[in-house]
């Protein structure tokens, strides 16, 4: 059944604070930059905006939730800009990642609670080691894996992509093409940690080791920061300093885990298909109709099983897919064009939203997709949760 | 004393004490659906396959493949340090498809470890209270 939503909502409005490892303002002050960049791309004014949207989660369990530092929440914002007098909207998820706040502004906006929405992902880079686990007592199920040492999100990834190595007969050196593209395009987008330095493969392979078999250069680069963006009505955006972007189809996973170990890969196909699925269908389009992909990549594998998931090639084919220039600016199916998580940064999605707004709208400068008519933007990793948009040009 | 050298300890609940307490004993037992058969593990109030609530624990084989397997570099885990990089193995139980327990694999070359491999369950005494059950290539 197509979605009766489809092209009637757009984002009209992005916007970047400063991306760094230690920046000397705070998070909230941050946030709040991105807020009003993103109001002053869209051409509105703070009092304008009635609806507030985020998912303020920490990048790992035990990172802090300290309001305005660690985390930014709705309050946060409510309280630190001069919005309008009454709110009469806002969502702050647990669940979904980022795109799953865009999604409840998208049905606050067509059920017409508001007209205008902010939604904002601020991460926090937590001082320290990434997943640190400093307890003695380990609680629910880690109580079976802590005391082997077996505490983080890498490792499990690092479990997964062993398996599918083994499974598909990848290697390291089809991953290295995806990586290394990314920075390429990172290295042509000015809001990337990593817009000055390049990365060889022989960079990529002389990299530390983090949990083998991924290595330094397989996770995301941990920065401080925000991005923004202004939900509106198509009825509205017209008027906006920008033409808006579309939002054509939206979709959540189905992930029914019942293992200790869901990054067992086994059900990667099935979850990420279930969000896919539910992607095409409410848009009416399929993988075939996107001009670029904008696909998770916390940890470099996981944009490979949504390649898979999604549709753009079989089961098992994507570490082949991506080979031979078919996933670069210049290929058939550019992905993550803005250099992704790994090179511009750990927005936990919120730049791939961003970026498939720039791409829809001509304003992608010089990694600017010609014609770019449609792009996914999915977020997570298909084994765990996840959510996705289809964004375009037209209604 | 507890101290910042300490490995984690599990803080065991009582839907995973039977777990715990035959580990103790140097038995491995997981918790199975009286109803369906599945067995659940970590241990569930509702069974995972079926939502039955007769869930007990029953003795099981102790034997199982490799699924996967990494090398952790990352000093992350308190206790860990003086191990790095150490195996972590990830246990297919032979009783049932993606019944998986974690493990490390200690006084193994990573050569030798491989998916498909065979191990099987010895159990480590920490001290008077913990038992770790874990897995061990067979020759």
């Amino acid at each position: 059944m197509s979605w009766q939503g489809k092209g009637k909502t757009t984002i009209v409005g992005i916007g970047y604070s400063e991306l760094s490892r230690r920046p000397q303002k705070s998070l909230g002050a941050l946030s709040l930059d991105a807020c009003r960049a993103a109001l002053d791309d869209a051409g509105l004014s703070a009092e304008q905006v009635d609806g507030l949207a985020t998912f303020p989660e920490a990048p790992f369990h035990g990172a802090g939730t300290q309001d305005g530092e660690q985390i930014v929440s709705v309050e946060y914002v409510m309280n630190h800009l001069p919005l309008a007098p009454d709110i009469r909207w806002y969502a702050q998820i647990e669940t979904g990642l980022i795109a799953s706040a865009v999604i409840e502004g998208v049905n606050a906006l067509l059920a017409e609670a508001c007209e205008y929405v902010l939604v904002w992902r601020a991460l926090h880079n937590p001082r320290g080691r990434y997943g640190a686990w400093s307890g003695n007592r380990a609680p629910g199920d880690a109580q079976f894996m802590a005391p082997y040492g077996c505490t983080s999100i890498f490792q499990w990834h690092a479990m997964a992509w062993q398996r599918y190595m083994h499974r598909y007969g990848a290697t390291r050196e089809h991953l290295a093409t995806f990586v290394t593209n990314s920075r390429r395009n990172a290295n042509l987008n000015p809001n990337a940690y990593f817009y000055t330095t390049p990365m060889t493969r022989e960079d990529y392979f002389a990299a530390r080791w983090i949990a083998e078999p991924l290595c330094l250069f397989d996770c995301d680069i941990p920065v401080e920061g925000c991005v923004a963006l202004v939900l509106t009505t198509a009825e509205r955006a017209v008027d906006l300093r920008h033409p808006p972007a579309y939002i054509a189809g939206y979709g959540q996973n189905t992930s029914r885990r019942r293992a200790l170990f869901h990054y067992s890969l086994d059900n990667y196909m099935e979850s990420g298909h279930s969000l896919a699925s539910k992607l095409w269908s409410s848009s009416g389009l399929g993988p075939q109709d996107m001009s670029a992909a904008e696909l998770y990549d916390g940890f470099s594998p996981s944009t490979l099983y949504w390649l898979e998931a999604a549709g753009f090639c079989g089961q098992g084919e994507a570490y082949r897919f991506i080979q031979d220039g078919r996933i670069a600016l210049e290929g058939e199916l550019p992905v993550n064009t803005f250099g992704g998580s790994l090179s511009e940064g750990r927005l936990h999605g919120m730049g791939h939203i961003a970026e498939s707004v720039m791409q829809v709208t001509d304003r992608a400068e010089k990694r600017q997709v010609p014609n770019a008519s449609a792009v996914c933007a999915i977020d997570g990793s298909p084994m765990l949760r996840g959510s996705g948009l289809v964004i375009t040009r037209e209604p | 004393m507890a101290t910042a050298r300490e490995k984690p300890r599990p803080l065991i609940d009582n839907l995973t004490r039977p777990f715990w307490e035959a580990a103790r004993e140097h038995r491995l037992v997981i918790q199975r659906c009286q109803d369906c058969r599945y067995f659940n593990h970590p241990p569930r109030s509702v069974c995972n396959a079926c939502h039955s609530a007769a869930l007990t624990f029953e003795p099981v084989s102790g034997r199982g493949t490799i699924y996967s397997f990494s090398v952790m570099y990352q000093p992350n885990v308190a206790g860990f340090g003086d191990e790095l990089p150490y195996l972590n193995i990830l246990v297919e139980l032979e009783e049932q498809p993606q019944l998986f327990l974690v493990s490390n694999l200690s006084e193994v070359q990573r050569e030798q470890v491989r998916i498909g491999g065979q191990v099987e369950v010895y159990f480590e005494d920490v001290d008077a209270e913990l038992t770790l059950p874990k897995f061990r290539l067979i020759a």
